[in-house]
């Protein structure tokens, strides 16, 4: 496979530049421990990273380490590892990615050398999975401890109440949060077992202090953004999610965060922008293509940025009363849930944990985003193997045609780059931006 | 209405036929007709309630491009079919709407089209996605704010009473349908796969008094068959929706025989009676929770979660089974390489059959079904 022009991205900010050196850091401290046969676990986003910390458990995130394969350009032929033992091109390729890491890892003894990670995700001693968001997740853990690893599997549950259910009803609020709080407490008996430790309420609380602090910076850089013209665009954005998922707790991502607040802050108060000049500021709505973020360079050639993200975006769910951390924990997931029924739930199925970035689709949203962002046009990446995470593009099109805001759906991949052509997606943006120029000038979208 | 009026050797219940008799009921009866997707929700609490449960199928092979304008090209082609008959208006004789939260795209299907063609009654039923006490509490409670809301609509209590009563008549087609298998286990079956796929069909849309009457004289009918010599390869269907019999009669043509299934219209529904216990809600969350076997609960990694297809590849004696996906299905898609990897343990062999829920006999799913029945003979 020839490889794309925009396989490679550039990034604006000197706060993400500086994750080159802070990530292989941790990364080899993980190592060191790994050698040492510490045991590992793999989580799946939606499991509370605080407490993984609070256990001091070796962790890895295969979705991760799927972006990671997919950005290395690796991700296809361990994709085509588990299309060789009979999983479809239309399943998950964070998921496929895995079955065929794990596939060659059994048969080599030891993590393929093509492995973005130093020893790669090792050999996980307990899956800690999270059912929220999509199906694909439940099948995941079972199906790596079925084939490959006979290993003890816990997965959360996080229910949310459908979109026309009043969610405020306490009722259903008590309905839900039984389940939240008695799956939590599933999950730490399991991990109390299979850690052989006694969860530390006093440590989860000191690392949910600090998590809680870096996501607030996080959540106030999202929010500068708004500026126009916008001081940071997605290729700082996307990559900035990293350091929440490996040093959560730390202290070394607080300051990552807070420095990156006043990085972005500066640019806002200097007229700092991500391109020369910002002819259109966009909404990118579903995961982006891993293996060719340099799209979002193109796009800020041509004067788009891209301002606002659907996906990985924290709002103020985590403000919660963390004196009792595990009820902060069930508290913050269920405002999160809340917020997201406000907003319209109709596409989602459940809740996102808010300290992983959870994401949203089609909904009232819209009209505030469009408003205090400036929004010109929305990007939405249907990503086909990931229909969990597209799911509601056409809805959220239809909704926001209704505020004149033209959206252009285009078809690809998050970690397969099968599906992507340079020149098809450049013909397509290019028309895009057309469309856009005309919805400006007051004509309508309807002719799209 | 009456079951004489289908008589089992000649009507079809045909996706076309039940929205006939649907629609006859609905006139005659005057009770709302509540449509249900997947059976989380029980259909005894919709009738017990005063209404007529009714399983909304799809039109296979049916053109699903009205569904565009709401949904994304990637998903099951099984609801976007439904969800292009709902905005084409074909299913306006629903009073009412029930979609249990099994698998994404139905938990969503629901979401789109209460949204842009909203129902003067609808619920999406919640169901937790692993089998813990705590889970199997939600679902109890689930129970109950269902049963609220469809009294809330039809007007009707649902006494425990109503509901026990309604329970035993379902569980006596329940009976019936253990008989109709049982004849599946002898080493000439009386009854094809096709006919049974129809018999169940009529249970996604006859009351429990006239089905049961018409499993009764289907029942009468096979038994006095005589049954055939020749031996054929006894296979099992499992996968996706099944509401055509196409691929039951593309196996029959291929000189297999169909002896018992692992698909949503089938046998799991059936097989066991709601069990009894004091409170019915109790009984209702350990069958159509606990013990309903669809492969978007999450039992646990390993053998557990095939137990139930590999207990009936034995007791139905099974040489092989057919596998039936439709694109962007991802619980069987997922579920497919462990499960072919299990069954070739206990010397069972499987063939994958993929659609785009078109059911078009083509000829190249037929030689891959004539090869496969090859193997057995
Ligand atoms: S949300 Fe999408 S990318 Fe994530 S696990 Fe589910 S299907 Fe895969
Ligand atoms: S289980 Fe498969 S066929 Fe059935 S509705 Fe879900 S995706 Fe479609």
């Amino acid at each position: 496979m020839s490889q794309s022009e925009m396989s490679r991205a550039k990034r604006h900010l000197e706060t993400t530049a500086k994750m080159k050196e802070m990530l292989p850091r941790f990364f080899m401290r993980m190592m060191e421990r790994k050698f040492s046969n510490e045991p590992v676990a793999w989580c799946m986003v939606g499991v509370p990273p605080e407490l993984l910390k609070a256990f001091d458990l070796l962790f890895e995130w295969p979705e991760n380490f799927g972006t990671m394969c997919a950005s290395r350009q690796v991700a296809p032929m361990f994709i085509q590892e588990a299309e060789n033992d009979g999983y479809s091109p239309e399943l998950c390729s964070y998921v496929t990615n895995t079955m065929g890491y794990c596939k060659l890892f059994q048969e080599k003894g030891e993590a393929p050398e093509e492995s973005p990670l130093p020893g790669g995700m090792g050999t996980p001693a307990m899956l800690l999975g999270s059912g929220f968001v999509c199906e694909p997740r439940w099948k995941w853990f079972q199906s790596v401890a079925t084939r490959f690893f006979d290993v003890p599997v816990y997965s959360t549950d996080p229910l949310a109440p459908p979109w026309d259910i009043d969610a405020k009803d306490p009722r259903i609020e008590e309905h839900y949060l039984a389940l939240l709080r008695e799956d939590l407490a599933g999950q730490i008996e399991f991990m109390e077992k299979h850690t052989g430790k006694k969860l530390d309420l006093d440590n989860l609380r000191e690392i949910m202090k600090r998590s809680h602090k870096a996501l607030s910076y996080w959540r106030d850089t999202l929010a500068l953004r708004k500026a126009v013209p916008s001081p940071m665009g997605s290729t700082d954005y996307f990559h900035a999610i990293i350091p929440q998922m490996y040093l959560v707790g730390d202290e070394d991502a607080v300051i990552f965060y807070r420095e990156m607040y006043e990085e972005v802050k500066d640019r806002v108060e200097r007229g700092v922008g991500v391109t020369e000049e910002e002819k259109y500021r966009l909404i990118w709505f579903g995961l982006p293509p891993w293996f060719n973020m340099g799209v979002f360079n193109y796009l800020e050639s041509l004067g788009a940025v891209v301002v606002y993200e659907s996906t990985y975006n924290v709002g103020d769910h985590f403000e919660v009363d963390l004196s009792d951390p595990l009820e902060a924990i069930v508290r913050r997931t269920w405002q999160r849930a809340l917020k997201m029924h406000e907003y319209g739930s109709e596409t989602m199925p459940e809740l996102c944990n808010p300290a992983v970035f959870g994401g949203f689709s089609g909904s009232n949203l819209l009209e505030e985003l469009v408003e205090q962002y400036r929004l010109n046009g929305a990007l939405m990446h249907l990503t086909r193997s990931c229909r969990a995470v597209s799911f509601g593009e056409v809805h959220t099109r239809n909704r926001l045609a209704k505020t004149n805001v033209p959206s252009l759906i285009f078809e690809s991949d998050m970690a397969d780059p099968r599906f992507w052509s340079d020149a098809q997606i450049k013909t397509r943006l290019h028309a895009f931006l057309e469309t856009m120029d005309k919805a400006k000038q007051g004509g309508s979208i309807d002719d799209l | 209405m009456t079951s004489s009026q289908f008589p089992f050797d000649k009507t079809g219940f045909s996706t076309a036929e039940n929205e006939k008799i649907i629609r006859n009921l609905k006139e005659e009866t005057n009770k709302p007709v509540i449509g249900y997707l997947c059976c989380f929700a029980p259909p005894e609490i919709i009738a017990a309630a005063g209404a007529i449960p009714y399983r909304i199928t799809g039109q296979p092979g049916g053109d699903t491009s009205p569904a565009d304008s709401y949904v994304e090209p990637y998903g099951c082609t099984y609801v976007r079919n439904v969800l292009a008959r709902a905005g084409r208006g074909e299913f306006d004789f629903l009073d009412g709407l029930i979609i249990s939260h099994s698998c994404d795209m139905v938990q969503r299907l629901y979401g789109i089209w209460t949204y842009y063609h909203p129902l003067s009654f609808s619920y999406l039923f919640n169901v937790p996605h692993q089998v813990t006490p705590w889970a199997k509490s939600f679902f109890k409670r689930e129970l109950g704010f269902f049963r609220e809301k469809i009294e809330q609509f039809t007007g009707n209590r649902v006494t425990p009473e109503i509901l026990r009563e309604t329970i035993g008549r379902y569980n006596k087609n329940r009976a019936l349908i253990r008989e109709i298998y049982e004849l599946r286990k002898l080493d000439h079956p009386p009854v094809k796969g096709s006919e049974v796929l129809d018999l169940l069909m009529a249970g996604g849309v006859l009351p429990a008094d006239l089905y049961h009457d018409y499993l009764q004289s289907a029942l009468a009918t096979v038994k006095q068959r005589k049954p055939e010599t020749t031996n054929k390869p006894r296979i099992m269907i499992w996968g996706s929706i099944m509401d055509s019999p196409a691929l039951f009669e593309m196996i029959e043509e291929s000189g297999g025989t169909v002896v018992c299934d692992d698909t949503c219209i089938g046998f799991r529904t059936w097989e066991q009676d709601v069990p009894p216990a004091n409170d019915p809600y109790d009984s209702l969350s350990e069958h159509y929770f606990v013990n309903f076997q669809c492969p978007r609960t999450d039992r646990g990694p390993g053998t557990e979660r095939f137990k139930y297809i590999l207990d009936r590849a034995r007791e139905f004696r099974v040489d092989g089974v057919v596998g039936y996906i439709i694109s962007f299905c991802d619980p069987h898609k997922f579920d497919y390489p462990d499960l072919r990897d299990h069954l070739k343990k206990e010397g069972v062999s499987m063939v994958l059959i993929d659609d785009n829920y078109s059911f078009e006999p083509s000829e190249a799913i037929k030689t891959r079904l004539e090869a496969f029945m090859e193997m057995f003979c």
